[in-house]
């Protein structure tokens, strides 16, 4: 198991270091200047010239990058003060250390994830297995049309109809609004309760259509048919069996969403204005922000290979036949 | 200002990302209300807007500021935004968003007043008066008010203000005006004198700024500058104290001289402003603290502003917009219903058609074209009848001077074009079928505009080639001398209400240069040697006078650039906002009246 997580751990570092120098190269391939938008209204060359030098862009691109991957591991000066390690740069857009933009955006999108998680997998995987359980009849038609339905919904098409609905016709929920759980948990719940609610709908869309037919996929197995022909009773083997065996398909891609959702709900952040990492993401790369955008790049890849690393660990432990090697 | 540059570009390209832009929703005539009565109205603020602005002695300056009626102290407004402030450190401050801004925290020299008709007076701010000039313009004097202090009490001196003035030459300093600048040390190249600002203990020579006791400040200019009162009173050249000064730093955190300090800022996040204690009501003309604070929060689609504060609820309430305007796709909404909670104005821009007049020599083509524009219809994709009007000229109706009705090619009275005469033109100039390279901007209502210019010029008997650029290069690109282009739409506001903010930057043939902002590239000679001459008449009404006769000679003799359209102000605000009034010197929402009603 350890030998499998260093190996796996160093194989992630490399692709970090891959996807950074990627990421640089191609911010560079887009032909337009970051400098010009910190460029006042008369912006003559010289203008654009100490611009250039104040933002570092004067150097060749291997220095930068060089400059940029030293900052992350030993950190660096600025002229707006020092960067401690891991230091991704100053935001060029409004000189604020990039790491700490990301430290104070996050909370909000792990709230984002947590929330929304947690509704969306007891609400996909219930009426998943509700759906398994009585197939073929009503219950498993309903569920099965709602989900369908749902799953071709977007985010930014039912978040202002909810908004409006709920908000701004009926007064009925606060707007939504981020307030740290340590301040006042009650209205961080309120004011998350909005954006959890589409979030999971849309996504407890394709939790009920993935745990329903690996279920009813489970149920037709051998082992199943065994468990039952040995006098079992239905529940217990629904759930020790059937249950567990339909658990993998439903963690890989849970492992896949809950990365991309930790890297920033980038249209539930839009649709509802709140300002996490997704809102980063959007803004880094609208405005030309290197450091920003190679930040956000980052912490997100990283957490895309994090989940991807738990959920790998975790097969082992839901399927004994799967040995980590 | 242009509207589109620098860190404006911002906002647009951030409702870009939200799919907020729907400029195209509000065509006009999709909206509610009495149009022609809500024009007449208009015009007739703009009548206001449009009066030269008067400076005004030691008695004007004086505070407090005249009560609002009706005002109520406490509370805290609620700021829906849609970006963060580009800028915090008042030397860097240039466009929009962070100029409102300052109008709470930053306090200069000079500052405006606002006449209940809209009518504008320059006053003394932290100086005494508007100041004395001498030596026929090229000497200003101005003296510092007895009790000012910063948000620390430390008082201010003349020592902070030369240092204020110094600092812009530094490197940090890239993104607020220059105009002061210019104007003390020669020009474009005003950097040389001073390359690292004062942080290395070296100044400027007394014969340029003197500061010869601790209240006295005096300017030396090499040419008379009449309108430096004005210039002074931009938030770029507000106070920044010495002792304060942290360079680069300061743009995070800055020091309050106003009734307002910002008790925290998350950038990107949010900003909460509370009272300043030091500030003292007694020693300002223009402001109020009837409020206890602001609460400003980001990341507000103009959409999202707009139904927040339309729905009126709780803290919406007690919301405004501050920098951001009514979303185009809910003006219909916000006129139908809320009506009586929106601010409504002229804004100083015009849109016009460069003509690269490098490429277009013959004025018979530059007008065959100006004719065949159907301005109304080129309009309707940037929001229609509440977001702007058709133009007859090149000066905006909050320019002193502006002259309404005036149409010397027919633009208001066929703003759908003119395509016979533009068909006429264009044979007598023997160029039936020319080809033309028409440049616009990759967003979707610049692409709309130029489906409607296309077919214009192409019913005039032009071959129009269309070439999109990104809107994030578009003034780098249609800025340089030699771009290749034809024509091209720009937009251009006032820095003041001076049309010499106006006709020197564009249209001055010795701002032909690869990022200036003599877009066709006019250089006509009589236009440089009237350009040199009136920007040094003293008298304000009398410059207007010569600016208007200057531009009417532009637009008919020359005609470097179609007029095409004024821009609009619309924004909303909750229902326990009271004192709420258009700022003609800011075209937003003035926030120095602000109160909420309980």
């Amino acid at each position: 198991m350890f030998k499998f997580l260093l190996r796996r751990s160093v194989g992630a570092f490399v692709i970090l270091i891959l996807i950074s120098a990627f990421t640089f190269a191609m911010f560079f391939a887009i032909p337009q200047d970051p400098a010009l938008l910190a460029c006042g209204k008369n912006c003559t060359p010289q203008n654009l010239a100490i611009i250039h030098e104040n933002l570092g862009l004067d150097k060749p691109i291997t220095a930068q990058y060089w400059e940029f991957m030293k900052g992350v591991v030993a950190g660096r000066d600025f002229a707006v003060g020092h960067c401690d390690a891991p230091c991704f740069g100053v935001s060029f857009n409004n000189d604020q250390m990039v790491w700490d933009t990301i430290i104070d955006r996050l909370p909000l999108t792990v709230s984002l994830t947590v929330g929304g998680l947690v509704l969306f997998l007891t609400l996909g995987l219930g009426a998943g297995m509700i759906a398994a359980r009585n197939k073929g009849t009503m219950i498993d038609k309903t569920f099965s049309s709602a989900s369908l339905v749902l799953s071709s919904m977007q985010i930014y098409f039912l978040g202002p109809i909810v908004l409006g609905a709920l908000v701004y016709s009926t007064g009925w929920l606060s707007a939504p609004k981020y307030v740290p759980i340590t301040e006042n948990p009650a209205a961080w719940f309120v004011g998350l309760l909005i954006p959890w609610f589409v979030m999971s709908l849309i996504f407890t869309a394709n939790y009920t259509r993935m745990s329903r037919s690996t279920l009813i996929e489970q149920m037709q197995e051998d082992h199943v048919r065994t468990a039952k022909a040995k006098g079992m009773s239905e529940r217990y083997v629904f759930f020790r069996y059937a249950w567990r065996g339909s658990l993998t398909p439903i963690v890989t891609i849970l492992g896949i969403d809950l990365g991309a959702l930790l890297g920033g709900a980038i249209v539930t952040e839009l649709t509802f204005s709140l300002a996490g990492v997704g809102r980063l993401a959007v803004d880094s790369v609208l405005y030309k922000d290197l450091p920003l955008t190679m930040g956000v790049m980052l912490v997100s890849a990283a957490f895309i290979l994090l989940c991807n690393l738990v959920v790998d660990a975790v097969y082992g432990f839901i399927d004994p036949r799967v040995r980590l090697s | 200002m242009n509207p589109t540059r620098s860190r404006t570009l911002r906002g647009a390209l951030v409702a870009l990302a939200a799919g907020s832009l729907v400029l195209t929703g509000c065509s006009s005539g999709s909206s509610g209300g009495n149009k022609s009565e809500e024009s007449a109205k208009d015009k007739e603020a703009a009548k206001a807007q449009s009066a030269a602005v008067e400076y005004g002695d030691a008695a004007a300056s004086k505070g407090p500021a005249k009560a609002v009626e009706g005002a109520k102290e406490g509370g805290t407004i609620r700021v829906y935004q849609e970006d963060d402030f580009s800028h915090l450190d008042p030397g860097q401050i240039y466009v929009s968003d962070a100029g409102q801004l300052a109008g709470l925290i930053h306090r200069g020299l000079t500052t405006y007043t606002q006449a209940e008709d809209g009518s504008l007076t320059v006053v003394g701010d932290l100086a005494t008066d508007s100041g004395k000039q001498s030596d026929g313009g090229k000497t200003w004097t101005y003296t510092l008010k007895d009790g000012i202090t910063d948000e620390e009490g430390d008082p201010i001196t003349s020592k902070d203000v030369r240092h204020t003035i110094e600092r812009l030459y530094a490197k940090h300093i890239t993104d607020g005006p220059t105009y002061i600048q210019q104007w003390l040390s020669g020009g474009p190249g005003y950097r040389e004198a001073l390359p690292d600002g004062p942080y290395e203990g070296k100044h400027l020579p007394d014969s340029v700024l003197e500061t010869p006791d601790e209240k006295t400040i005096v300017f030396h200019f090499e040419t008379a500058q009449p309108d430096l009162p004005q210039a002074l009173a931009m938030p770029g050249y507000s106070v920044v104290p010495e002792e304060d000064d942290t360079k680069a730093k300061y743009d995070q955190k800055p020091v309050a001289l106003g009734p307002y300090k910002i008790a925290e800022f998350k950038p990107g996040k949010s900003m909460k402003l509370v009272k300043n204690t030091e500030w003292n009501a007694e020693t300002d003309p223009a402001r109020h603290q009837y409020v206890d604070g602001w609460n400003i929060t980001f990341n507000h689609s103009r959409a999202d502003q707009s139904e927040r504060i339309l729905a009126d609820r709780g803290e919406s309430a007690n919301a405004i917009q501050m920098s951001g305007s009514v979303d185009s796709s809910k003006i219909k909404q916000v006129i139908e219903e809320a009506d009586d909670r929106t601010i409504k104005g002229y804004q100083p821009y015009v849109w016009q058609l460069n003509m690269n007049m490098d490429r277009l020599k013959d004025k018979k083509i530059r007008d065959a074209i100006t004719y065949a524009l159907p301005n109304a219809q080129i309009l309707r994709p940037d929001g229609g009848s509440y977001a702007g009007e058709p133009a007859g000229g090149l000066l905006a109706p909050t320019l002193p001077g502006y002259e309404e009705g005036y149409d010397p090619y027919g633009k208001l009275d066929k703003p759908n074009g003119d395509i016979e005469k533009a068909k006429q033109l264009l044979k007598e100039a023997g160029k039936e079928g020319m080809k033309l390279t028409y440049a616009y901007a990759n967003v979707p209502h610049r692409a709309e505009q130029a489906v409607i210019i296309e077919n214009a010029l192409e019913k005039a008997g032009f071959d129009v080639q269309k070439k999109d650029i990104d809107q994030a290069t578009w003034y780098e690109q249609v800025g340089k001398v030699k771009n290749g282009l034809d024509i091209y739409m720009t937009g251009w506001g006032q820095d003041w209400p001076s049309a010499s903010t106006v006709i020197p930057p564009v249209y001055d043939g010795d701002q032909i240069a690869d990022g200036a902002s003599n877009y066709s590239h006019i250089n006509d000679k009589h236009v440089n040697d009237e350009i040199d001459r009136i920007s040094k008449i003293q008298d304000p009404e009398e410059a207007t006078k010569e600016w208007v006769e200057l531009h009417k000679y532009i637009v008919e003799k020359v005609n470097p650039a179609a007029p095409l359209y004024f821009t609009k102000q619309l924004q909303i605000y909750g229902s326990n906002v009271g004192g709420a009034r258009y700022s003609t010197v800011k075209s937003y929402i003035d926030l120095t009246q602000l109160y909420l009603k309980k």
